[in-house]
């Protein structure tokens, strides 16, 4: 087996993948494993390198672009443990093109792909879950806490939806937000949060929807477990309509 | 009245209503204006009855001069009566949709004056909405029975999708149950929307700019358990309705005793499974490529509470089986029991690279439950080959004993 190492970032595992694949070393007997903080540690390590990463993505694109998608949303996932099977899904995808995402029978691509699908499904929803919030300043804020990083493909999608709002939304677990202004989409961190007051009109509006939550569904089909399993309860504790349960 | 225990009334008599779906149609947000829509549509929450909501579902009124006997609204119930002004649904729609609690709003109405006039205050509502609002989100517009071909037109203009209710499965339901509603009715505002999408679609292949009609398409949905029709009448109903009408979807709706009345049968609950059993006979229609005959017959003519109309499908046609998982075409293996659209097109792109083994099958992630009675790999069954249907059937029931047998799940409502 030969031992690689990269810098524990997103960039960096693209990098050593483009570098083992240049290298012509067969990933099926390769590992790829994130560094680290040990003096003597056995391995070759592939640092940072944004050409070779890009020109990696721009090979994939043009020969398997459902690969590049399954790509992006693997990254979302933010796993630990996987490089080495993404290190041979990506030369597979790069030897048999899209239909690779179907050979689910080998273990590496069933790995990504089911890490993939998984990020996948909980960014669709994370766009019907979110909840928007009036603040007193007219600006809306909305909170999260999902399992993968979804923030950037999320806002997108709302940048698209409620283009005529200034929003921002904010990840409470990796400290992450996206910043709406109604004209351009903006990313960063927030050292500190606290929520600002709500406006008058947003409780007024709130009471309203929760009165239609309650009152739509049929009481003789009263169902809570079909409603968990379609809504876990993980998600509630940002759903306006949950609130107080 | 305030608008919450309006809202409260107007929803609570929505309920009743299937359709949630927001699919069908994908469309960017008109320029300066908020709301786009997503071709396979979004669920914004669940209720507590685990279905889906992705509109917000409410009635234009309550306040109802038809007295059709399984309906809550009728004019002899006793319930308060409310109305929304256009003006009110629409800021509750807009006020809804910037929270994203919505994909948008699925219109309905009690008849309330007479047909038009009802139609006329629900198409404004749209109208409103998209003209006014530039709204771009999705909506839903229920047809009244009876309103003129014009209010028809520009619903589906405003609407992406519009469906006419066709309320229960025969015309001579309609006349015992519906007295005030005929057939005719129904069925050519249906004829009207159908032919309007078609020549829409065909518009818009010469230009771009053509205006579209209803692009989600249309549906209908029908009363199941309230008259004494068989499945059989039901299935053939709903295959003419996709064939000759191009409908999208057909709900069934397990009839829920709101009223006494001496018109409708006394149940002790909703007929639950029979609508589970319902929808899925409806997917091998749709999407499995069976048809109603061959599900249902004169001497069966009603669904099997026991298995789901694949399985006994399946087990009436011993000589279709075993299906050889490496050769077999996509077509059939759909017709394999707890085999659906996904499995068999993850069997079809992973035996590209390998056979598929037993293993293989479970590995792509494929339920072998009941599966693995009708399958072989290459030339392999995965059970003794021991096919007699008695001792199968049985076998399929206990699921080998091992598992218990499932209770009578609720449906879950795809949109």
């Amino acid at each position: 087996m030969n031992r690689y190492l990269y810098d524990g970032t997103p960039e960096g595992l693209v990098s050593a993948i483009a570098g083992i694949l240049d290298n012509g070393t067969d990933p099926q007997v390769s590992l790829l494993v994130e560094r680290q903080d040990t003096l003597f540690e056995e391995g070759l390590f592939f640092r940072t390198d944004p050409v070779a990463a890009e020109s990696l993505f721009s090979r994939l694109r043009q020969k398997a672009p459902d690969a590049v998608h399954t790509l992006w949303y693997f990254m979302m996932a933010e796993t630990e443990g996987q490089e080495t099977s993404l290190l041979r899904y990506v030369a597979l995808a790069l030897q048999h093109g899209d239909r690779i995402n179907g050979h689910l029978t080998d273990a590496d691509v069933k790995a990504i792909v089911s890490t993939a699908r998984k990020a996948g499904r909980e960014l669709h929803r994370m766009k019907g879950l979110l909840r928007f919030e009036q603040l007193r300043d007219g600006t809306w804020l909305a909170r999260m806490e999902p399992d993968h990083n979804v923030i950037h493909p999320l806002a997108r999608h709302f940048s698209r939806r409620l283009k005529g709002q200034q929003w921002f939304i904010y990840d409470v677990r990796r400290r992450s937000a996206a910043h709406w202004d109604g004209q351009a989409l903006s990313f960063g961190t927030l050292e500190q949060f606290s929520r600002p007051e709500l406006s008058d009109e947003e409780l007024e509006v709130r009471a309203m929807w929760q009165a239609f939550f309650r009152t739509i569904a049929i009481p003789e089909r009263k169902n809570p477990r079909l409603q968990k399993s379609n809504m876990p309860a993980k998600y509630w504790k940002y759903l306006t309509e949950k609130q107080g349960e | 009245m305030d608008m919450q225990e309006k809202l409260g009334i107007l929803s609570g008599a929505a309920r009743y209503d299937a359709s949630c779906a927001s699919s069908g149609c994908g469309r960017e947000a008109p320029l300066r204006g908020t709301g786009n829509t997503s071709q396979g549509g979004i669920c914004h929450s669940w209720s507590d009855d685990g279905r889906c909501i992705s509109l917000l579902k409410i009635l234009l009124s309550n306040d109802c001069r038809y007295d059709c006997a399984y309906c809550v609204n009728r004019s002899s119930n006793p319930v308060p009566r409310a109305s929304f002004t256009a003006r009110e649904i629409v800021d509750l729609t807009m006020e809804f949709y910037r929270r994203n609690y919505i994909e948008g709003l699925f219109l309905s109405s009690a008849v309330m004056k007479g047909p038009d006039q009802t139609m006329e205050e629900m198409v404004r509502v749209a109208e409103i909405l998209r003209n006014e609002e530039l709204f771009g989100g999705y909506i839903h517009l229920k047809v009244i029975p009876g309103s003129s071909p014009e209010l028809v037109r520009r619903a589906g203009l405003a609407a992406d999708r519009v469906s006419v209710n066709i309320e229960l499965p025969s015309s001579e339901s309609l006349h015992r149950l519906a007295p005030q509603k005929r057939k005719e009715s129904i069925l050519e505002p249906m004829k009207l929307i159908g032919g309007e999408i078609g020549t829409s679609l065909v518009e818009r292949r010469s230009s771009r700019k053509a205006p579209r009609f209803a692009p989600a398409g249309q549906s209908t949905q029908m009363i199941i358990g309230a008259s004494p029709e068989t499945d059989l009448q039901i299935l053939r109903l709903s295959q003419g309705l996709y064939k000759r009408m191009n409908l999208k979807r057909v709900y069934y709706s397990a009839f829920v005793p709101v009223n006494e009345d001496n018109r409708l049968p006394v149940l002790a609950s909703p007929p639950l499974l029979r609508e589970h059993r319902l929808y899925q006979a409806d997917w091998l229609l749709r999407f499995y490529g069976f048809t109603a005959e061959e599900i249902l017959s004169e001497q069966m003519p009603d669904l099997d509470e026991s298995f789901d109309p694949k399985t006994a499908w399946a087990l009436r046609h011993p000589e279709f089986f075993p299906v050889e998982v490496n050769r077999a075409d996509y077509g059939t293996l759909l017709r394999v029991p707890g085999i659906g659209v996904t499995s068999a097109k993850r069997i079809v792109a992973a035996r590209r690279f390998s056979l598929l083994t037993h293993e293989g099958m479970k590995k792509i992630g494929v339920v072998m439950k009941r599966a693995k009675y009708f399958i072989t790999c290459s030339g392999r069954p995965f059970e003794k080959p021991d096919r007699e249907p008695l001792q199968l059937r049985q076998r399929l029931l206990l699921g080998d004993g091992s598992d218990p047998v499932p209770a009578p799940r609720q449906l879950v409502l795809f949109s």
